[in-house]
């Protein structure tokens, strides 16, 4: 983020909220990588591995697009790595400023977030490693599930304030509460 | 109107998520057609009963341009196909 003076996250200030089935939180703001071309989400997870970057994972975001995202910041070597390697198949945009992850999880995140979106969640339709653009409500979102009982909703940054007010209200009605940060 | 689109890059999605762009059938008329055929282009649009060809746009999923066959009666969806692959001739 050279262009901002001020490195001041998104949902900053928010604390964790936890219950018996259901957490929700804000991740890191590591990195996030709009990559678009005509490549393949094998292709770039090998690009991936190539470059060093085993802890970022490659999510389909429409027709030959997707985002590669992470917990780490990513350094301008990394980040020109994986633009070389990639060179001539698919263009990459970092985002890492403009995206914002939260995370809900438990045994009732996938009730909780059919709340907001018509995607089908069951682990039959949408088994680990899925990922979907949708909605959440009326925000547009790019949802992930991470594990059996793991979601990552990936959300423009200036709705992530909004979209995480709408998912604490849920968690709240699922018994969570604020945990001291 | 039909309430469930199935999107070929991302499945089965409620049409809350697309926007209708209107008639997929008309074409555009040649630069120096006349003043006739460009009013009909830009203004005149036909209300078909029964099968019916339109551009919709996967606003909130996948952002690609679509054309869906549906028949206005029944409501039931023919057809998705995305609008740009199509005109390159299908493949991707």
């Amino acid at each position: 983020m050279p262009d901002l003076p001020i490195y001041r996250p998104a949902l900053a200030g928010k604390a964790a909220l936890g219950g018996e089935t259901i957490r929700l939180e804000a991740l890191p703001e590591g990195h996030l990588l709009h990559v678009m071309g005509a490549a393949t989400t094998e292709e770039i997870k090998a690009h991936l591995l190539g470059t060093g970057l085993k802890a970022s994972s490659v999510r389909p975001a429409g027709y030959r697009q997707w985002f590669v995202a992470g917990n780490d910041r990513l350094s301008a070597m990394h980040l020109r790595a994986l633009t070389e390697a990639l060179a001539g198949r698919a263009f990459i945009s970092d985002q890492s400023h403009g995206r914002i992850r939260i995370r809900v999880s438990g045994l009732n995140a996938a009730q909780v977030l059919n709340k907001g979106t018509a995607v089908d969640l069951h682990p039959s339709a949408f088994p680990e490693g899925s990922t979907a653009m949708t909605l959440f409500g009326h925000i547009s979102m790019q949802l992930t599930r991470t594990g059996a009982d793991d979601f990552e909703l990936t959300v423009l940054r200036s709705f992530a304030e909004s979209l995480h007010e709408e998912l604490e209200a849920l968690a709240v009605a699922h018994g969570a509460e604020h945990l001291a940060s | 109107m039909a309430s469930l689109i199935s999107c070929p890059h991302c499945g089965t999605r409620p049409k809350e998520e697309f926007t209708v762009k209107g008639d997929a059938s008309i074409s555009r008329p040649t630069a120096d057609a006349g003043e006739e055929d460009w009013y009909d282009y830009v203004y005149l649009r036909g209300n078909p009963k029964g099968l019916h060809k339109e551009y919709w746009h996967h606003s909130s999923g996948c952002r690609r341009w679509l054309i869906v066959e549906r028949d206005t009666v029944t409501h039931k969806v023919h057809g998705v196909s995305d609008a740009a692959l199509a005109k390159l001739g299908g493949g991707a």
